[in-house]
């Protein structure tokens, strides 16, 4: 009897691991056409036979990477997503520790606005960020939309924060007070070091924010700050079909994120879900 | 320990801080306050002033002029507007039960070891960290008449060709099932956290009173979950209200408006049809339904004190 249930326990082991391993395989087959696409050539892709991987090349990565509206694409897009982390961090960072360690009035009713922030739609901001763009003759440029990614990325990094400065036990800033360091010395000299990891948390996930940004970058840029996915998108919008060129590209935007993700597997839901989502 | 009491500022009274005191918080926040309110509540308020004019986007389309709220009205009397709507609320009904339904199966099958139990569940997560337009790119390309995988996929059934997003219904679906493709895992994901943070011993409980399998799913597993599951169908449900990308690669709205979700609508009045007027005034709309549903979620699931309390215990 017990043997015959352990036979059963493991053939239905067995069972699932397929039937997992199946749904992974279907699930992941879209990515894996993307990364592949890459080094296929155009004629391939278009003649059909999608199960068909011979004849690789890396003609479409040397083209692309010679492709101009790309490599501006990519350049403006790294640089705007290192800049829009940095602000978001800092000032993120500087806002957690307030409602972290100071008990005020209004506290929760700010707190829990940043949070309400973080999740308004795009295009319910978007249009006056035009408008107010414009007049101010910031639009396409790369300031306006780091300025833009920060809208999204100092709210969630405010809340993504907060869990790991709560857990912080203040004696460390106690101790350094009575020597005398002062409330921003305490901030910047003990506490931002004791909580480095949950920063580069932060960091990686408002980059990837920043990266991944596609509305604000449609609408507010044009040709001189326009990120890597509007370039990405411009390749499929022409007559001619790139799909090879396209695949490459959008194969190179996504090693940092698939790096990224795969690396942080302990903070994802903390990561996706920002600010303590109980139980 | 006598520092773990919830106190937020220093306990050492008497210090002589006295105005920095009271200042510090706000020294902290300001640059957050500063932002927010730039780029935020300033941008939310001009939607609203502009909302209540007829305000073209640009000088060659007409003049401003103050209308009230009747951008507001001729939205109710815009067909288009309504087939939006109708699109979003489509989508939203169409994709998240079906999205719950698979994360929740999912995790009920992944929660336990198996060979390459582990590989499994971190590598589901993959398409939800897919780039929106990269997941709009690749449903494109999967769609294509003549050289898409699914279609060759089809054909090799037997069933006949499908051009996916050249008809309104097909590309109607066609944008549900990327959706569902790319966050389904995410369903899965925040499921599963809640599946394994269920007492083993409720579940132990259960199997000794004698309940199966569906038994103990249908009085243990299912009521513990349900805060789990509202949590993640409020969560996809903001995220769903916001979809743009994806759907812009795809489709841009089209075959005709027939993909036309709210965002892309709004979008399409304000830089298509220059009117920023109307736009705003379904900026407006939107951005009252979101912050419902955002409300909601706070409300439900976000607590400062339980952060503290978990921290201090």
């Amino acid at each position: 009897m017990a043997r015959k249930s352990k036979a059963r326990k493991i053939a239905l082991n067995i069972l699932i691991a397929v039937v997992a391993f199946a749904i992974l395989a279907v699930e992941l087959y879209p990515i894996a056409i993307t990364v592949v696409n890459g080094f296929r050539r155009d004629i391939h892709i278009l003649s059909g036979q999608p199960f068909k991987f011979s004849q690789l090349t890396l003609r479409s990565y040397e083209l692309v990477l010679k492709n101009a509206g790309f490599r501006l694409g990519m350049k403006n897009s790294i640089i705007i997503g290192l800049l829009s982390t940095g602000i978001s961090v800092l000032v993120g960072a500087m806002a957690s520790y307030g409602i972290a360690r100071f008990r005020f009035r209004g506290r929760n009713g700010l707190a829990y606005s940043f949070l309400v922030f973080r999740m308004l739609p795009q295009i319910s901001l978007v249009i006056s960020l035009y408008l107010m763009f414009s007049a101010a003759g910031i639009r396409d440029t790369i300031g306006g939309i780091t300025l833009a990614h920060t809208s999204f990325n100092v709210p969630y990094v405010i809340w993504l924060l907060l869990p790991f400065f709560t857990a912080v036990d203040r004696a460390y800033e106690e101790a350094a007070m009575v020597d005398g360091c002062s409330r921003p010395g305490v901030f910047f000299r003990i506490f931002l070091p004791i909580v480095a990891p949950g920063l580069v948390v932060a960091a990686v996930f408002a980059f990837l924010n920043s990266w991944n940004e596609f509305m604000y970058a449609l609408i507010l840029t044009g040709v001189k700050a326009k990120t890597a996915p509007i370039a990405i998108n411009g390749l499929l919008g022409g007559e001619t079909l790139t799909w090879g060129q396209a695949c490459a590209a959008g194969t190179l935007m996504l090693v940092p994120v698939f790096i990224f993700t795969l690396g942080m597997q302990k903070f994802l839901i903390r990561g996706i879900t920002a600010g303590g989502v109980k139980g | 320990m006598s520092s773990r009491k919830p106190v937020t500022d220093s306990p050492r009274a008497g210090r002589p801080e006295g105005k920095a005191r009271t200042r510090a918080p706000f020294l902290f926040l300001a640059p957050a306050i500063l932002i927010v309110f730039a780029v935020l509540i300033f941008p939310i308020i001009f939607s609203l002033f502009v909302s209540t004019w007829d305000w073209p986007l640009s000088e060659g389309a007409g003049i401003r002029r103050f209308v009230g709220l009747g951008n507001y009205t001729a939205l109710t009397r815009d067909p288009e507007f309504w087939n939006s709507l109708k699109l979003q609320l489509g989508f939203i009904f169409i994709a998240i039960p079906i999205e719950l339904l698979f994360g929740f199966s999912a995790a009920l099958l992944l929660n336990r070891e198996f060979f390459g139990s582990r590989i499994v569940r971190s590598l589901l997560l993959l398409p939800v960290f897919f780039l929106p337009i990269l997941s709009g790119m690749t449903w494109r390309f999967m769609l294509q008449p003549r050289y898409g995988p699914l279609n060759a996929l089809l054909i090799s059934l037997g069933a006949p060709e499908i051009t996916w997003l050249g008809n309104p219904s097909t590309a109607y679906a066609a944008i549900i099932i990327q959706d569902i493709w790319r966050m389904w895992p995410f369903m899965f994901m925040l499921l599963y956290a809640g599946l394994t943070a269920i007492p083993q011993e409720l579940m132990e409980a259960a199997e000794i009173d004698g309940a199966g399998y569906w038994r103990r799913l249908g009085s243990v597993t299912i009521p513990l979950m349900i805060p789990t599951i509202l949590t993640a169908i409020l969560l996809r449900i903001i995220d769903a209200l916001r979809v743009f990308s994806e759907v812009y690669v795809m489709t841009e709205g089209g075959p005709g408006s027939a993909t036309m979700l709210f965002s892309l609508y709004t979008q399409r009045q304000a830089f298509g049809y220059q009117k920023v007027g109307m736009a705003s005034a379904m900026a407006i709309f939107l951005l009252i339904v979101s912050i419902v549903f955002a409300l909601t979620l706070v409300r439900r699931n976000m607590s400062l004190d339980v952060l503290e309390e978990k921290a201090g215990g």
